[in-house]
């Protein structure tokens, strides 16, 4: 068991950083920050492409909508003129019955 | 025993869909319309389902009085079936096909309020309604001119006063005027 403590102790003990290490850890951070800059600018881009996208699928949609809806009411109005011409026919028809019937 | 409730209850409800279906169904064209179409020299066809209507409903939203009337019209139909003829002379048709064309659509559950007949000049017009619980749920109209025949479906809650409205909007008063209602029942017109 003293023998555990002992390297348990040993392990925690405090020990003073390589002189290197700062140095290392300085390099790799100069090397590494242009490259994080230029992953900003990918994603800042990639985000801008997939707004730009995201709009322009919505317009898309909501013009396609637009035109489906406009065409939908030329239907209905083209089947209520047609409607309305041919109830004008009868009512036509039927005036000229009851003028005859008056005769 | 139990299983045979569960089995006649689901037969029932199998043979009753298709019933339900075909109360607010539009109908197939008739092998009439064809023959018509390829002779006529402009042809207009509209078929507009219950989902359709509502899509154009929404686009009859707004201040435009004539959208809201046009709107207050169709909210709630089933369905509108028309079809338009015309033909550049006349005795492009015959009175069997209009026959024909009428009986295609003619049937137990349709009331005829106007029968109009010109035999001189082969004119017809045929009025018809569909009625449940005392109202009006579909309307059919045929109208037969020398040169011109239409076929007009209207399923849903509908009646000729509200059709009347159709002269107050503008773009369908045609040149022949407004509409004025004079429907008689059962009439055997000019024959």
């Amino acid at each position: 068991m003293d023998e555990f403590e002992q390297e348990l102790r040993q392990a925690f003990a405090r020990q003073p950083a390589p002189p290197s290490l700062k140095n290392r850890i300085l390099r790799n951070r100069r090397s590494r920050a242009p490259q994080s800059h230029a992953h900003l600018w990918q994603r800042l881009a990639a985000v801008l492409v997939l707004t730009l996208l995201l709009s322009g699928g919505f317009a898309w949609h909501q013009r396609e909508r637009q035109r489906k809806g406009e065409a939908a009411r030329q239907q209905v109005l083209l089947a209520l003129r047609i409607t309305n011409h041919a109830l004008n026919h009868m009512n036509q028809q039927l005036a000229a019955h009851g003028r005859a019937n008056q005769k | 025993m139990k299983n045979r409730i569960i089995t006649f209850i689901f037969a029932a409800a199998a043979l009753s869909l298709p019933a339900l279906a075909q109360a607010t169904q539009l109908p197939a064209p008739s092998p009439i319309e064809k023959e018509l179409a390829a002779r006529a020299s402009s042809v207009d066809e509209v078929t507009l389902d219950k989902n359709t209507l509502a899509f154009a409903s929404s686009f009859m939203n707004g201040k435009d009085k004539d959208k809201a009337e046009t709107r207050q019209l169709i909210d709630g139909l089933e369905g509108i079936y028309v079809r338009d003829y015309e033909f550049d002379k006349e005795g492009q048709f015959d009175t069997g096909q209009i026959e024909q064309l009428r009986k295609y659509y003619e049937s137990a559950e349709w009331s005829s309020i106007v029968r109009e007949r010109v035999r001189k000049t082969g004119e017809s017009t045929d009025v018809m309604v569909k009625m449940a619980n005392g109202k009006t749920v579909g309307m059919f109209i045929l109208d037969v001119e020398p040169k011109e025949v239409s076929i007009v479906l209207i399923l849903g809650p509908i009646r000729l006063e509200d059709l009347s409205k159709l002269k107050n909007i503008s773009g369908l008063d045609s040149a022949l005027g407004g509409v004025e209602f004079k429907t008689k029942d059962k009439k055997d017109g000019q024959q």
